[in-house]
C-alpha cells in the first residue's frame, strides 16, 4: 500500500466499485430497480348486461390477476390453460411432481415432507412489491422471511485464492479494508476539492475508518468482522489474518459482496410458506372452475364486436366467444397459433426473444450447510452454476433441498446438455464450494425454461443491445401494449420493462384492466 | 385413435426413469397424461409452424419425409452439428421415440388441417426462378416433391425455414453426417447458391408456387 493512488484512479475505482452501471450488469436479478409500485388495482365498473364475457389465455400470474379482478367486478370469466397447472413460471417442485421438459422428462423423488420443495421459477418476494403482497394478504397466502444473504456463505472463484472458497464476510471485510485505506489516502491528499471544516473532516474520516475497520493510522490490518479463527467467547479470540487485496484482484466477483443484496434482492424478502406455487393456488382457490386446464389454444380471432377463441378439450376443438380477451401466452408461441392480429402488432410480437434461464436442485441427505454455520442465503460461484441457495425454511430438519444452480442469463450452457451432463456439471462445480458435495446430494432436478413444455422460454427478452430498451424497442413495446383491435390484450411480465418478477405481471394486468374499463365506461356513456 | 388410448410415451420413458419413479408418474392425482404428442408446443396449432420457436410447418408434409427426419434426428444423423442450433433443439425430442411412437405421431400429424403459410420474404422471385431450375430436377417444377428421389415438397413450407435449411446445407451444418445420404446431395446444391440474396430469391420463387 505504499504506492500512491491518483485522484483519477481513485474516482475510477469508486465508479467501478459502486457505479450503478456496474451493478446493473450483474445479472437479471439486479437488472433494474424500479420505484416502488403504487397499489394499482383499478376500480372496475360492472359490465353492461350481456357484455361481460371475458376469456383469459394462460393461467400465469397476470392471467389469474385479470380473472380474479374481473370476477369480483361481475364479469363472466373463463381461463384457458394449456398445461395441467396454474402459475406458469411460478412453479414449485415436490415429491412425485413431473418436470415436463420436452425430451427430458423428470420425476421428483424427494422425501415427501412439507419443507422438501424447490421454487423452480419465481422464488423471492421483495417487500416493495406491494401489489403482489396485497394479493397474498387477500388470498390468504401465508408468507415467511426469505434469507437472501448469508455472510457465512461462500464465494468461490478459480481466479482468486487458488480457487479456494472464502466466506462472504471474510472477503467483503478485506475488500472493504482495502477500499477504506484508499478512501482515507485520497481524502487526506485531495479533500475531494471540497472545503470541509475540521469537524466535518473528522466525521468523514471516522466514517471511512468505520467502513474499512481501519486502525488509528487509517490502515487496514485485518478485522474481527472477517470472523475468528478460534475463541472469542470465554477466552481471547484469535482474529483471522488479513488477506491482501492483490489476492482477490483477478476476481470479477468482488462487487457482488456489496451489491447482491441491494435493491430488489435486498432485505426484506419473503416467500410463501410451503412453496411459491401457493400464490397461484390462492388465485385458483378463489376462481374455482373458471380455470380450465389442458385446454391449448388453437386460434384467436378478434372481430368487430367480440373475440373468438378456439381451443382443444380432450383433443376436440371448442369455441368460446367473449367480449374481451386477455392473453398471457408467451409471445413466441403466438406465431404458432392462428390469429388475425394487425401486422404492426405481429411485428412487435415477433421481436421478443425467449429467455434462457435455468435452475437446478438436489435433495441433500443432510443439511451439511448448517454444519458450516450457514442458514439460508447464497454462495456465489464463478462458473456456470453461479449460485448455491440454502433453504431459509426447514431449519434443523434432517434433510433439505439445495438449489444447485441458477444460471440467470445464457442458460443455454446447461440447456443444450443431456441430463447426465448437466448433473455432472452441477456436482463438479458444487464441490468446489463444498468438498464432499457429491456424496451429500442426490436426486437432481433441472429446470431449463427454454425447453419446458407449455413455456419454451424464461422471461421475455425485449432488449437486444445489452443495456435497457432502445427507443425502437420502446416503440414496439408501446404498440404491443395497446389492445389489438381494441379487444385483445397481451399481458404478463413479457409486457413490462422489468421481466421475471410477479409484480411486473400483476402491473401489466392492472394496466390492461384499467384500459378495458375505460373502454367499457366510455361505451356505456 | 383417441389421445387417451396411447401408452407409447409411458413405455418410452420407462427406460429412462426408475420403476418407482414410473409408478409416481402414473399417480392419478397428477392428472396429466403423458405421451409423445408434444409437437404442437413448438410447431404450432395443427403444426402450422411457429417462427417464434423457429419450428417449421409439419401439416401437409409427406409422411415418408417426416418419418425419415424423425429417424435421422433420433439416430443423430441430423441435429448433432454444433452450429445447427434449431436441429439441436429438435434432437432431444426425437431421441426417446420408439418406432411405434413415430408411427403414432405420423398418424396424428396426418390428420392436421393444412392452411396456407404466411409469406415473410421479399426476395426477387423472378431471379429466383432461374435458380430454381436446378432444384426442380428433384423437387419438381411445382416444388411438389418426389418420393422416388427422396425429395420433399417445398411449396407450402415456411419460407424462413427453407432459408435456414439452405444456409445450413451450404455451410455443412446439415447434410455432412456420413449417413445422411439425401442431405449430402443437398450440400453441393445449396453451395451453388452464391449468397444470402440468392437463397432468399429462390425461396421467394418457391413462395409463388403456392399450395
Amino acid at each position: 500500500m505504499s504506492q500512491s493512488v491518483s485522484r483519477r484512479e481513485f474516482m475510477n475505482l469508486l465508479g467501478a466499485t459502486f457505479g450503478t452501471g456496474a451493478l446493473i450488469r450483474l445479472g437479471s436479478a439486479l437488472s433494474m430497480m424500479p420505484a416502488v409500485a403504487a397499489l394499482s388495482r383499478p376500480v372496475l365498473a360492472a359490465p353492461a348486461p350481456g357484455a361481460g364475457k371475458v376469456v383469459v389465455l394462460g393461467a400465469g400470474i397476470s392471467g389469474l390477476t385479470v380473472a380474479w379482478e374481473l370476477t369480483k367486478a361481475g364479469y363472466d370469466v373463463t381461463v384457458l390453460e394449456s398445461s395441467n397447472r396454474a402459475g406458469g413460471r411460478v412453479m414449485t417442485v415436490r415429491s412425485g411432481d413431473v418436470v415436463d421438459e420436452i425430451g427430458n422428462r423428470q420425476v421428483c423423488e424427494w422425501d415427501n415432507e412439507p419443507h422438501m420443495y424447490f421454487n423452480a421459477g419465481a422464488a423471492r418476494i421483495p417487500s416493495t412489491h406491494r401489489n403482489l403482497l396485497s394479493y397474498c394478504k387477500e388470498l390468504k397466502v401465508d408468507l415467511e422471511v426469505f434469507i437472501n444473504e448469508s455472510k457465512t456463505a461462500w464465494v468461490q472463484d478459480d481466479a482468486m485464492l487458488d480457487g479456494k472458497p472464502i466466506r462472504n464476510a471474510e472477503l467483503s471485510t478485506n475488500v472493504r479494508g482495502f477500499l477504506g485505506e484508499l478512501f482515507a489516502k485520497s481524502f487526506t491528499s485531495a479533500q475531494l476539492d471540497e472545503p470541509f471544516t475540521e469537524s466535518e473532516s473528522e466525521a468523514i474520516m471516522g466514517l471511512i475508518s468505520q467502513f474499512g475497520d481501519l486502525d488509528e493510522d487509517m490502515l487496514y490490518k485485518g478485522s474481527s468482522r472477517a470472523g475468528y479463527v478460534s475463541g472469542g467467547f470465554i477466552d481471547h479470540g484469535v482474529q483471522k489474518d488479513m488477506i491482501a487485496f492483490k489476492h482477490f484482484m483477478k476476481s470479477r466477483m468482488l462487487s457482488l459482496t456489496f451489491t447482491a443484496n441491494e435493491g430488489e434482492t435486498g432485505p426484506m424478502l419473503m416467500q410463501p410458506v410451503g412453496g411459491m406455487d401457493r400464490v397461484p393456488a390462492g388465485f385458483t382457490r378463489a376462481l374455482g372452475d373458471r380455470v380450465k386446464y389442458e385446454t391449448p389454444v388453437m386460434s384467436v380471432k378478434v372481430k368487430e364486436s367480440n373475440v373468438e377463441v378456439v381451443y382443444l378439450r380432450d383433443g376436440a376443438p371448442q369455441t368460446i366467444v367473449a367480449d374481451y380477451c386477455f392473453n398471457c401466452i408467451p409471445a413466441h408461441f403466438m406465431s404458432g397459433i392462428e390469429h388475425n392480429f394487425p401486422a404492426e402488432y405481429v411485428h412487435a410480437m415477433k421481436y421478443i426473444r425467449r429467455g434462457e434461464a435455468m435452475k437446478a436442485a438436489f435433495q441433500a441427505k443432510e443439511r451439511f450447510w448448517e454444519k458450516e454455520e450457514i442458514y439460508g442465503g447464497i454462495s456465489w460461484v464463478n462458473s456456470p452454476i453461479r449460485q448455491l441457495w440454502y433453504p431459509s425454511h426447514g431449519i434443523h430438519k434432517d434433510k433439505g433441498v439445495i438449489l444447485a444452480a441458477y444460471d440467470f442469463g445464457g442458460g443455454m450452457n446447461f440447456t443444450r446438455m443431456t441430463q447426465e451432463q448437466r448433473i455432472e456439471m452441477l456436482l463438479a462445480q458444487g464441490e468446489k464450494v463444498h468438498p464432499n458435495y457429491r456424496q451429500l446430494v442426490e436426486k437432481p432436478i433441472t429446470i431449463a425454461w427454454h425447453r419446458m413444455n407449455h413455456m419454451l422460454g424464461c422471461a421475455a427478452r425485449w432488449g437486444r443491445s445489452g443495456g435497457g430498451m432502445t427507443m425502437e424497442e420502446e416503440a414496439l413495446f408501446a404498440t404491443l401494449q395497446q389492445p389489438a383491435l381494441g379487444r385483445h390484450y397481451l399481458i404478463g411480465d413479457q409486457m413490462s420493462y422489468h421481466g421475471a418478477w410477479q409484480e411486473s405481471a400483476i402491473l401489466s394486468a392492472h394496466w390492461a384492466l384499467a384500459d378495458m374499463d375505460q373502454r367499457v365506461r366510455s361505451a356505456a356513456a | 385413435m383417441s389421445k387417451r388410448n396411447l401408452a407409447v410415451g409411458v413405455v418410452v420413458w420407462g427406460a429412462l426413469v426408475s420403476g418407482n419413479a414410473l409408478a409416481q408418474s402414473e399417480a392419478p392425482d397428477k392428472d396429466e397424461y403423458y405421451n409423445d404428442r408434444y409437437c404442437m408446443t413448438c410447431h404450432g396449432a395443427d403444426g402450422m409452424g411457429s417462427e417464434g420457436i423457429n419450428a417449421p410447418r409439419l401439416a401437409g408434409m409427406e409422411e415418408w419425409y417426416l418419418k425419415r427426419q424423425l429417424e435421422n434426428f433420433r439416430a443423430g444423423i441430423r441435429g448433432t452439428h454444433e452450429m445447427d442450433l434449431q436441429g439441436r433443439e429438435m434432437r432431444p425430442m426425437a431421441m426417446p421415440l420408439t418406432d411405434a411412437g413415430i408411427a403414432d405421431l405420423l398418424e396424428w400429424i396426418g390428420g392436421w388441417e393444412y392452411k396456407p403459410t404466411e409469406i415473410t420474404l421479399a426476395g426477387d422471385a423472378s431471379a429466383g426462378r432461374s435458380l430454381y431450375a436446378a432444384c426442380a430436377a428433384c423437387h419438381g417444377d411445382a416444388a411438389q416433391g418426389n418420393e422416388a428421389l427422396g425429395a420433399p415438397a417445398l411449396a407450402g413450407q415456411n419460407d424462413w425455414y427453407l432459408v435456414t435449411q439452405l444456409k445450413n446445407f451450404k455451410a455443412g451444418y446439415r447434410g455432412s453426417h456420413a449417413d445422411d445420404k439425401f442431405g449430402a446431395q443437398m450440400v453441393p446444391m445449396a453451395g451453388a447458391l452464391a449468397d444470402q440474396a440468392a437463397i432468399e430469391n429462390v425461396v421467394s420463387y418457391i413462395n409463388t408456387l403456392g399450395r
